[in-house]
């Protein structure tokens, strides 16, 4: 049911698309999801429930008092403030004055079309009952079954012209009076055009599969490997709504975002013990690392050199213990000791490797966001001076039980977003030796500098 | 016989326009000689280019094909991270660079905990801040794979590694029962090492302690001593000095702390066109130093006169003293040098690296009757950076050769190398070596303390009375080390043997006491280790000068014989010190341009047309035997322009024979023949001949005659003289016959030189020229990318050649910066080194004792490349902010940019290099090396991790610092301001000792502006309409020619 519907919906989609920008027919909210996507999605959540850089968009029309109004500060919201008008002044008031990206191409069927997608996304059917805390991985929707479809719909198309032509023939030729005997299947198979369409077939499709996996090496978006920890975004991001930069405090001043080390985690976990979902198991990894003793609410002097036994016995008894506070026994049961010796052995397991024995030292997370030696990244300038949210390269987060590649990364996903993302011109002092830019701005000729117009796409951006 | 040239020239193979340096300067590149190299064929025995032809796409396919998996890769974040560390952002920590007596304040930049650049540390006073090649290079021999990683014992022949209680019970034995203890020490410039060394002494005193310089001082100290009553160096103001006459001494290369004195010296040679007046330098000597090379005028005596020069100056100064043989021209010239030193009196400087203590005392009495001292020179700030004491180590010698010495430690010096030192060194019952890696010295010891580099040292120094600098580690030891005062103190059983407790303790109770800026000694201890460098009261007068009797009879009598030799210190490697370093034995000798090994440099005359009589019919490259105090040796010949006839030079430092893989065996060990006269080391020998050509060396490696361009040529049609390149002639109208010339101007502008007294009108000269180019440069139909750049920055550059002394700082920390890969002799002989930046060395005026220019050329960033349009992809663009840019991973190889470049600063990776890759058939050994030098993760420590490491077959050249460009851009983003020029500095121009280079926004009204607004500036090869970013001034000269008469 579920690829039918699939591939009901992509032809629903592409005939609506196709209708709404061939002949421009009355808005909908296919076309407003598009339209969503590519110019209000990164500043407006998709849930249209939480603020985001803009604000939360479930019920939007009810804020503003005329149609009129919303729309034109959709088109134009600095017109509006500078207007003077009293939501206008407010939401800009309330959004730390970030300005709202002018859109005076959208007509008003589009930001009908918007406003459409808005409320049936912010009021979603009802839904079967979720687990608590886990979100599902949306099922990726492949495209391939439909292309395959109508391959398969063109291939039977042809045969049966094929079976008309080779039909036409047997009765062009009984009409001459000439004898025509069918051909067999295998003189057909054999034919010089069956075998000269199979070679031209392959060598296309060889190309096709050697280029495409030549340009996707060392690519791995929805890359998701298992970490030492079960380190859970959203019980920390999502749920509890630790800022990013937090942890990350790299992401702010340099080019690594900073996976934070152990004594960052101590922050909260020396008052937070034991973890909602794992108990001992995960928590107990952060302070065999570090070498806290959770018993005394002590650092353990000179860790570094105790020997492995020690340690075992600092993080089982303390394993034990919260085991017997859990299940009010006085000593351990049989259960217990299982748990303890699982634990445990999942502990050294996680925070030894083949170069590094001793339980004690730095956790070796693996690594997700690879780039190319030869590009050069900077998360400083990205998230700092271009204020971009984490999440328009790395996803929702805050949603990542276990943390995926969300972009793929690639050289043409960079160069895109350099040539689409406005500067922050006016914000940032630095900006005001470009003069001739900001006079074009000033005088109309542009209406915005993107990060390409300020040499964003020259290779030594990147490489060097 | 005078021949004046109009035109600068390199070498002589260009002033008579040889046809095979003219053929070669035509192309780029020399050609590999790989096709049949059995080096380069693999295993199979086919050769290594088929069988890559073949593989390449089979295996290229098959990993498409296959999808290969990528590795995972760990990332581990700090266990608890030091609040100071922000992995990805540089931390600079103040230290001091010491190392055999030369001594600089630096930075260290430090990324992730690692060490990977020099920076000059502006703080420090007097221009002691000042980075030479050698402190840019030190960061490297941290990662030298060849240091001990433990304390060793000898066992047998060999090393053994030991434990440090094993050596600590060993060494204390031997100490107490020890009835003379000596101590063998390089110059200790250290306040806190000297109170360890006496404490040590206190323990067991029968300790004595010596000192040597790997080059000798010590007449100069003892002169002084003499004089002043003081052992030291006085203070030269140069930048006070008016008339600086200089026997010998190379204070712009070598001597005492030649990047402070360049410093110094350039502040009265920087011309200022509108009002010209520049100091005026006489160098006396006979082979041409870097200082000479330097000087308005060189009036050349051979070796042997030196003494009788000075004594000669001395009698036209100061009056009596003796008169001796010296050349009727330096006579003539020396008079007109005592008139003019006797018009500056008091704003005058005479110095000398005379090894001969009446010789120092007559310079100090000329000196003194000039009124010098207390003006341009002053013993109230002594300089106590070179220390050594050739009488007492001679001294040590008769001990040890007597049987008397039971302990000898040996702290730093190398006197088996430098000094001859191995059979007497061998005669003390126990040997004890403080070092990092081993040498010859260390080699003889029974026991070797393993010290620490000094960037994982703590540490302190005082160069001179004016200021004391602080060694601070930057980065955890990365052997098992202990720091030599440890040890000391550790074997004297001091109470504080921790020495960072030790020095601050010291600290406190000397520094802090004489200062009164800070009341806690915390703050104190915290702000000097901030700067790096406390600056102390050292007003204290001149001492009296005591006219101390010289014996005239020691000056040293010039000699008869035909053929004098000079020994002296190469600015790379010093004497042997530097050895193991491969940046610097890779870094060009400034004058004669030779690398990886010594040259003996012969005169060369010229007959006033087109032919060269030289010396013996010797030409470059040639192999001779020479004869040295009766033993022969093969060296290679390089041809010295200014050098006196009946003379030879050959450098000290080379040949040693235990200096790791780097050092060992590179060139020929000349130490051996350096005479000691009174104990003192005399550099020059009249016991040398020297055979004719014995045939070719094949790694003849002199980079000047690499990478030429401008090369003139004698039209053979016409007979004019044009440029080697345009000889290639197009033509217009096949079937007419016209005829011309690609690019058709024939006058190509490299360097302008003048001297300061016909400035005007040669000024005019050089603006007229620019104007004529720049009018052809209008009548073009393309439009430039003006507008482009005028929208933000566009970077800039502006060379000053007046100010440039041609040391080479700059060149090794563009390596340094750059990750720019080494390449070793033979690939550097097949002009195959990869320096992006060099310094172009030019001769220009007489050509028997000319002027010299030397010209630093990098990537010149055209706004109007011809790399550019020729690049079949795309792999070198322009960026809106002017930058020329090279994109390694777009690069295929062509080498078609390299070609067009009419500066010939592109640079080919031919070979791998950086050992990146996966065949080992494309790396090389590059100085005969065990494991490929670089492939280690040590040497790779040393690397930026800002800057791509290329791999083999991509062009690669000068970025501008683009890295720096970022991250200075990026600061004021960050911080919210617009950008100023002193966030982005060039890694050329942070090194450069005096200030030649000035990088910035050419837009901005800042620094650079003000720099590009100067008259004298040009640009190189303006005609040719490239349109480079980097401007150059006129040099000039303060030549007396009616000395040349």
């Amino acid at each position: 049911m579920g690829f039918i519907q699939s591939i009901r919906s992509k032809i629903l989609t592409v005939l609506l698309l196709g209708f709404a920008f061939c002949l421009n027919a009355a808005p909908s909210s296919a076309t407003g999801k598009t339209l969503f996507t590519n110019n209000c999605g990164s500043c407006h959540a998709k849930n249209m429930k939480t603020a985001m850089t803009g604000p939360a968009l479930a019920g939007v029309e009810s804020r503003w008092s005329n149609k009129a109004d919303l729309y034109g500060w959709i088109r134009n919201s600095q017109a509006m403030v500078k207007k003077g008008n009293p939501r206008a002044v407010e939401i800009f008031n309330q959004y730390n004055k970030s300005v709202m990206t002018a859109f005076p191409t959208l007509t008003d069927d589009d930001i009908a079309s918007i406003l459409l997608y808005i409320n049936e996304a912010a009021n979603p059917p009802a839904q079967g009952p979720t687990t608590q805390n886990v979100v599902v991985g949306e099922e990726p929707k492949s495209n391939s079954w439909f292309y395959l479809g109508i391959f398969g719909l063109l291939a039977l198309l042809a045969l049966g012209l094929a079976s008309v032509i080779s039909n036409l023939n047997k009765m062009a030729a009984a009409k001459d009076g000439v004898a025509y005997t069918d051909k067999t299947l295998w003189q057909k198979l054999t034919s010089k055009g069956m075998v000269s369409f199979l070679i031209f077939a392959g060598v296309i499709l060889g190309g096709y599969t050697t280029v495409t996996r030549a340009v996707n090496l060392g690519r791995q978006q929805g890359y998701e490997p298992d970490q030492p920890i079960k380190f859970s975004h959203v019980t920390h991001a999502g749920l509890n709504k630790i800022d990013c930069q937090y942890c990350h405090d790299g992401a702010r001043r340099s080019k690594h975002s900073v996976i934070p080390a152990a004594n960052t985690c101590m922050n909260c976990h020396k008052a937070i013990k034991t973890g909602s979902k794992y108990g001992t198991a995960e928590l107990t990894k952060i302070f065999a690392s570090i070498g806290f003793d959770p018993t005394t609410n002590t650092y353990v002097s000179n860790y570094e050199n105790l020997p492995q036994d020690s340690v075992k016995a600092i993080y089982t008894k303390w394993i034990g213990d919260k085991y017997k506070e859990a299940t009010g026994l006085a000593s351990l049961d049989d259960n217990g000791r299982n748990l303890v010796s699982d634990q445990w052995k999942n502990i050294v397991s996680s925070l030894t490797s083949e170069l590094d024995n001793k339980v004690q030292g730095p956790i070796e997370w693996v690594k997700i966001h690879n780039l190319p030696d030869h590009a050069y990244f900077n998360h400083a300038q990205h998230v700092n001076v271009g204020k971009i949210a984490c999440q328009t390269c790395h996803g929702d987060v805050q949603k990542m039980e276990v943390v995926k590649q969300h972009a793929p990364l690639s050289m043409g996903w960079c160069i895109n977003c350099h040539r689409e993302t406005e500067v922050k011109f006016k914000d940032n002092a630095y900006y005001a030796s470009y003069a001739k830019l900001h006079e074009e701005l000033k005088s109309g000729k542009r209406d915005k500098v993107t990060v390409s117009d300020i040499g964003g796409l020259e290779c030594q951006k990147c490489h060097y | 016989m005078k021949k004046e040239v109009t035109n600068i020239w390199i070498g002589e193979q260009d002033l008579v326009h040889s046809e095979k340096f003219i053929e070669d300067s035509k192309h780029e590149l020399s050609l590999l000689d790989s096709l049949g190299n059995p080096e380069v064929t693999n295993a199979l025995g086919s050769n290594r280019r088929d069988f890559l032809k073949f593989l390449g796409f089979g295996l290229g396919a098959a990993t498409v094909a296959a999808g290969c998996d990528i590795p995972i890769k760990k990332a581990l974040p700090y266990v608890t991270k030091p609040d100071s560390i922000v992995p990805g952002i540089a931390n600079y920590y103040a230290s001091t660079f010491v190392q055999d007596g030369d001594v600089a304040s630096i930075l260290v930049k430090t990324r992730d905990g690692r060490p990977i650049k020099i920076e000059a540390n502006d703080l420090a006073p007097s221009n002691y801040g000042r980075t030479s090649a050698r402190a840019q290079a030190s960061v490297l021999s941290l990662y030298d794979t060849n240091r001990f990683a433990t304390p060793l014992k000898k066992e047998g022949k060999a090393f053994k590694a030991i434990k440090w209680e094993e050596l600590d019970a060993d060494v204390k034995a031997k100490l107490s029962s020890a009835g003379s203890i000596r101590i063998l020490t390089n110059s200790v410039n250290s306040p806190s090492t000297k109170k360890a060394i006496a404490d040590f002494a206190v323990k067991y005193p029968s300790t004595k302690v010596v000192s040597i310089d790997p080059t000798s001082y010590a007449a100069l100290l003892d002169a002084n001593q003499a004089n002043f009553g003081k052992r030291a160096i006085p203070t030269y103001k140069f930048d006070q000095a008016e008339v600086i006459v200089s026997f010998n001494a190379d204070f712009l290369g070598t001597w005492i702390s030649p990047e402070k004195f360049a410093a110094d010296y350039v502040k009265k040679r920087v011309v200022n066109a509108e009002a010209p007046k520049m100091s005026r330098h006489y160098q006396v000597e006979s082979h041409m130093s870097l200082t000479g090379s330097n000087a308005d005028n060189r009036i050349l005596v051979k070796p042997s006169e030196q003494g009788s020069a000075i004594a000669f100056l001395y009698g036209a100064i100061v009056g009596g003293g003796t008169s001796m043989d010296l050349n009727e021209k330096a006579k003539k010239a020396l008079n007109k040098v005592a008139a003019h030193l006797k018009e500056n009196s008091g704003k005058s400087i005479v110095l000398t690296s005379s090894t001969n203590v009446a010789e120092q005392m007559m310079v100090n009495a000329i000196n003194n009757t000039l009124g010098n001292y207390g003006s341009t020179m002053t013993m109230g700030t002594a300089v106590y950076n070179r220390q050594g004491d050739n009488k007492k180590y001679e001294e040590l010698v008769g001990e040890l050769n007597a049987g008397s010495v039971d302990v000898l430690i040996i702290y730093g010096a190398n006197p088996a190398y430098t000094l001859g030192g191995t059979d007497a060194i061998s005669k003390a019952k126990t040997k004890i070596a403080f070092g990092m890696s081993n040498d010859e010295t260390i080699n003889l010891c029974d026991y070797v303390a393993t010290t620490p580099h000094y960037l994982e040292s703590w540490g302190d120094a005082m160069v001179s009375d004016e200021s004391l600098s602080l060694i601070q580690p930057t980065i955890a030891p990365l052997f098992s080390s202990r720091q030599a005062e440890e040890s000391l103190l550790t074997w004297a059983d001091a109470p504080v043997k921790n020495y960072y407790e030790y020095i601050k303790a010291n600290w406190q109770a000397t520094a802090f006491k004489s200062q009164g800026a800070f009341a806690s000694f915390q703050s104190f201890w915290d702000n000097s280790l901030h700067n790096g460098v406390v600056a102390l009261n050292s007003s204290s007068a001149n001492p009296a000068f005591t006219n101390a009797p010289i014996d005239f009879n020691a000056i040293t009598k010039p000699s008869k014989a035909a053929l004098e030799i000079t020994f002296f210190e190469p600015v790379s490697v010093g004497n042997g010190v530097y050895s193991t370093n491969p940046w610097l034995q890779e870094m060009a000798n400034p004058v004669d341009r030779t690398v990886w090994g010594n040259y003996l440099s012969v005169p060369v005359s010229f007959d006033g047309v087109s032919a060269f009589d030289g010396f013996q019919g010797l030409k470059d490259g040639d192999l001779v035997e020479i004869t040295l105090g009766g033993k022969k040796h093969t060296v290679p010949v390089i041809q010295q322009f200014g050098q006196h006839k009946g003379t030879v030079a050959l450098a000290l430092g080379y040949g040693r024979t235990v200096a790791g893989e780097c050092g060992t065996g590179v060139g020929l060990d000349v130490n051996p023949y350096v005479k000691k006269v009174n104990g003192y080391p005399v550099y020059f020998s009249d016991a040398v001949q020297v055979s004719n050509s014995m045939g070719k060396e094949k790694e003849f490696s002199c980079v000047q005659y690499h990478h030429t361009y401008g090369v003139k040529d004698i039209d053979k049609e016409t007979g004019k003289k044009i440029n080697a390149d345009e000889a290639a002639t197009v033509f217009f109208d096949y079937f007419s016959g016209i005829k011309g010339f690609q690019g058709a101007i024939t006058d190509r502008s490299i360097i302008y030189t003048t001297n300061i007294s016909k400035l005007k009108g040669d000024l005019e000269v050089l603006q007229n020229k620019r104007k004529h180019a720049q009018h052809l440069n209008e009548q073009q139909i393309y439009g430039g990318h003006d507008d482009l750049y005028a929208r933000g920055h566009n970077w800039g550059m502006h060379i000053d050649l007046n100010a440039c002394i041609g040391c080479g700082s700059c060149t090794v920390a563009c390596m340094s910066e750059n990750n720019v890969p080494v390449v070793g002799k033979k690939e550097v002989s097949r002009h195959h080194e990869m320096t992006w930046l060099r310094i172009d060395r030019y001769y220009y005026g007489d050509v028997s004792n000319p002027s010299t220019v030397y010209q630093p050329m990098m990537c010149q960033h055209c706004d109007n490349a011809p790399c550019e349009n020729v690049c079949p992809v795309n792999a070198t663009s322009h960026s809106a902010e002017g930058l020329n840019q090279m994109t390694y991973n777009r690069c295929i190889g062509t080498r078609y940019c390299a070609n067009n470049c009419p500066y010939k600063v592109r640079r080919f990776n031919w070979l791998d290099y950086t050992t990146a890759d996966l065949f080992p058939g494309n790396s090389i050994k590059k100085f005969g090396e065990e494991t490929y030098y670089g492939a280690d993760n040590l040497t790779r420590m040393v690397l930026n991790p800002d800057v791509t490491v290329r791999s083999r077959g991509v062009i690669e050249k000068c970025s501008f610092c683009v890295q720096r460009i970022q991250e200075g851009k990026l600061m004021a983003k960050n911080e919210g301001r617009s950008l100023r020029d002193a966030d982005v500095k060039t890694a050329c121009q942070t090194a450069c000792p005096t200030g030649a280079i000035t990088f910035g926004d050419m837009n901005s009204k800042d620094v650079l502006s003000k720099k590009l607004k100067n008259p004298l500036n040009y640009i190189v090869l303006e005609e040719v309409n490239v349109r480079s970013s980097v401007q150059y001034t006129m040099k000039i000269n303060n030549r007396d020619e009616s000395l040349e008469a």
